[in-house]
């Protein structure tokens, strides 16, 4: 079992690449406009009000699935290109183990980017809180909420290294890591509405109504599937309440999009001549 | 056990055959020369060897095991210099030592395989910034790791200056020492010869020659260039260069300013110098030049060699020389023009096993 080691060197060059600053400074920069602009002198501070008005719809919904997608359409099919690809498989590695050891390595590094990038703001606001130029800044709140955010990170970032291990050559990886974008952050209730249009004589035979496969398609975007589990997060209903079900739903597609993608890229890859 | 066998290996791609009906079979324990000029098919070889390219036909055993089956086992007790390959240039010497440590379950100490490929020095710069010969030397490192049983080199010495292609070849004639099998693939016939005990060449994806490197040359027909350095004033005369170009297995005679090249038959050396010392031409000195190792990859990778070869082994007379004893006959020297690859032809002697 090489995947940690895989894991840990992908995570160790992914860390120390330029980007990876880049993007903890854009996230902190990005979090703290939102905070300073939303909280006007005077008013009132509501965590709960800035991370899912404001962080949820602007950061998290669109610049995490971008920024999943870069960071793992090239884990493969860059490898492949460079050659390092050969170095890497004349150790005693599998080719899952490559597969796999990249979404680990690069969710991992991913995460600790947003982790970083939400929590430099964090401190500043709980210092402000502190001394009392804002209301009390809900620390639990902020916290569980970025580990939502990774969460949809590593599942973009799945999503791609699956894409990545498919293609053949960089373009191929590039072009499907634009597809998944679109697809996923624009053309999502397009796509699925089509389908579901088109599926709607299959579907009626079926035990389930039009409107329950719709909102299941609905949550089976991670997006809209983090959403819903971190807005449940955030009313203190993770799990429980009205929309148990769907959450429910929200968390296997997560899982399922986190280890499908991978293994279909995989399935490709190990068959290709490298 | 054999290491590597190959049997009836054929490799097609989309738009060519690469590697066509290949039988193959490298002993455990010997140093295996894989020859061949660029696109005959051995990168494709030592892929299918490593399972990163599957046959399209036949079967590729390594180490007892099925490469395609048990490759990650196979690597475990092998280690790989692959061609073409790139480095992660973020990531420092030391830590791709320690990811291949690591990765083999072994428990080699990084700072000791940087040494044995003298890269110590900067394990802890980032690779990107290595030269070419320095991430030769870095991916040798990680092909050392863990004693491998099986060391598979692509062009190893590309890259490398003459002295690191002579610290690679003393590198590998350890390896072979402590027991591992070197399967080393070049399309320099020299840096073969140095360490190999058989040498394989490849031609349009078939094996079209496999012997000792004496056994080949001993195929080809060795003619040997003779140069004569004439004393006197004037060097030799007219006469004289027309008798031994008179001569029973001389095939021309030339001269170089003072100095006669006779190109001759092995046997023909002693009388070329009895001729001219009858036609009263003083002998100053002479070298004895074999058949250039590239002409003699050149017979057999450009097509007119003899068909594989009847004579089994390394018999040559490489050690015999004219009883002359006023003569200097270097007899492995061969390359007495400014080739840069002068320090290694000498210490040839001196690393063939």
């Amino acid at each position: 079992m090489s995947l940690p080691a895989i894991a840990e060197k992908d995570f160790q060059d992914t860390v120390r690449s330029r980007g990876m600053l880049i993007l903890v400074a854009l996230f902190s920069l990005l979090v703290a406009v939102f905070a300073y602009v939303l909280t006007p002198p005077g008013e009132q501070f509501a965590t709960e009000f800035l991370l899912s008005r404001v962080v949820g719809p602007f950061l998290v919904t669109t610049l995490v699935p971008l920024v999943g997608v870069v960071v793992g359409y090239n884990a493969v099919s860059g490898e492949r290109e460079s050659g390092s690809l050969k170095l890497l498989l004349s150790l005693p590695h599998s080719r899952a183990d490559v597969v796999f050891g990249k979404v680990a390595g690069r969710g991992a590094a991913l995460s600790l980017a947003v982790f970083a990038g939400f929590l430099l703001p964090a401190l500043v606001l709980l210092a402000l809180s502190q001394l009392g130029y804002i209301e009390a800044f809900n620390a639990g709140s902020y916290l569980g909420y970025t580990v939502f955010a990774a969460v949809l990170g590593v599942v973009f970032v799945a999503i791609a290294v699956g894409c990545s291990a498919a293609a053949r050559t960089q373009r191929q990886a590039l072009i499907g890591g634009i597809a998944i974008f679109v697809l996923f952050v624009v053309l999502w209730s397009f796509v699925t509405g089509r389908l579901l249009g088109a599926a709607s004589g299959l579907i009626d035979p079926l035990p389930v109504s039009q409107q329950q496969v719709s909102v299941f398609l609905q949550v089976a975007n991670p997006i809209t599937g983090v959403e819903l589990l971190s807005s449940a997060f955030l009313g203190d209903q993770l799990l429980s309440g009205e929309t148990v079900n769907r959450q429910i739903s929200a968390v296997s597609m997560l899982v399922f999009w986190t280890i499908a993608p991978p293994l279909a890229g995989l399935w490709k890859f190990d068959t290709d001549d490298l | 056990m054999t290491a590597i066998e190959l049997r009836g290996v054929t490799k097609e791609f989309a738009d060519v055959t690469a590697v066509r009906g290949l039988d193959l079979t490298v002993e455990e324990g010997e140093v295996y020369g894989f020859l061949g000029p660029n696109g005959a098919g051995k990168s494709t070889t030592i892929d299918m060897v490593l399972d990163l390219v599957r046959p399209t036909e036949g079967t590729v055993r390594v180490l007892g095991q099925e490469a395609t089956a048990d490759g990650v086992a196979i690597r475990r007790r092998t280690g790989v210099l692959p061609d073409g390959f790139a480095v992660y240039d973020r990531l420092t010497g030391r830590q791709h030592v320690e990811f291949a440590v690591r990765s083999k379950e072994a428990d080699d100490d990084p700072d000791a395989l940087l040494d044995r490929v003298g890269l110590l020095d900067d394990a802890d710069r980032k690779a990107g910034g290595y030269s070419k010969g320095m991430r030769q030397r870095l991916a040798l490192a990680m092909a050392l790791a863990g004693d491998p049983e099986l060391l598979i080199l692509d062009e190893p010495s590309s890259g490398l200056d003459p002295a690191g292609a002579k610290e690679m070849r003393e590198i590998v004639r350890a390896e072979a020492d402590r027991g591992a099998t070197v399967f080393f693939s070049s399309h320099i016939l020299e840096q073969v010869e140095a360490v190999c005990d058989r040498v394989g060449i490849l031609r349009a994806g078939e094996l079209v020659a496999e012997d000792s490197v004496e056994g080949l040359r001993e195929a080809v027909g060795g003619e040997e260039t003779l140069e004569i350095a004439v004393g006197g004033d004037g060097g030799a005369s007219d006469a004289a260069v027309d008798a031994v170009r008179d001569l029973d297995g001389v095939s021309r005679v030339d001269r170089d300013g003072d100095a006669l090249v006779v190109s001759c038959a092995d046997g023909a050396k002693t009388r070329v110098i009895g001729a001219l010392e009858d036609a009263g031409v003083a002998v100053a000195d002479f070298h004895t030049r074999e058949a250039s190792l590239e002409d003699l990859f050149l017979a057999y990778t450009e097509g007119d060699a003899p068909s594989e070869s009847e004579e089994e082994g390394g018999t040559t007379e490489a050690g015999e020389t004219t009883d002359a004893t006023d003569v200097d006959s270097t007899n492995a020297d061969a390359d007495t023009n400014d080739d840069p690859t002068d320090t290694d032809a000498a210490d040839a002697e001196e690393v063939s096993r």
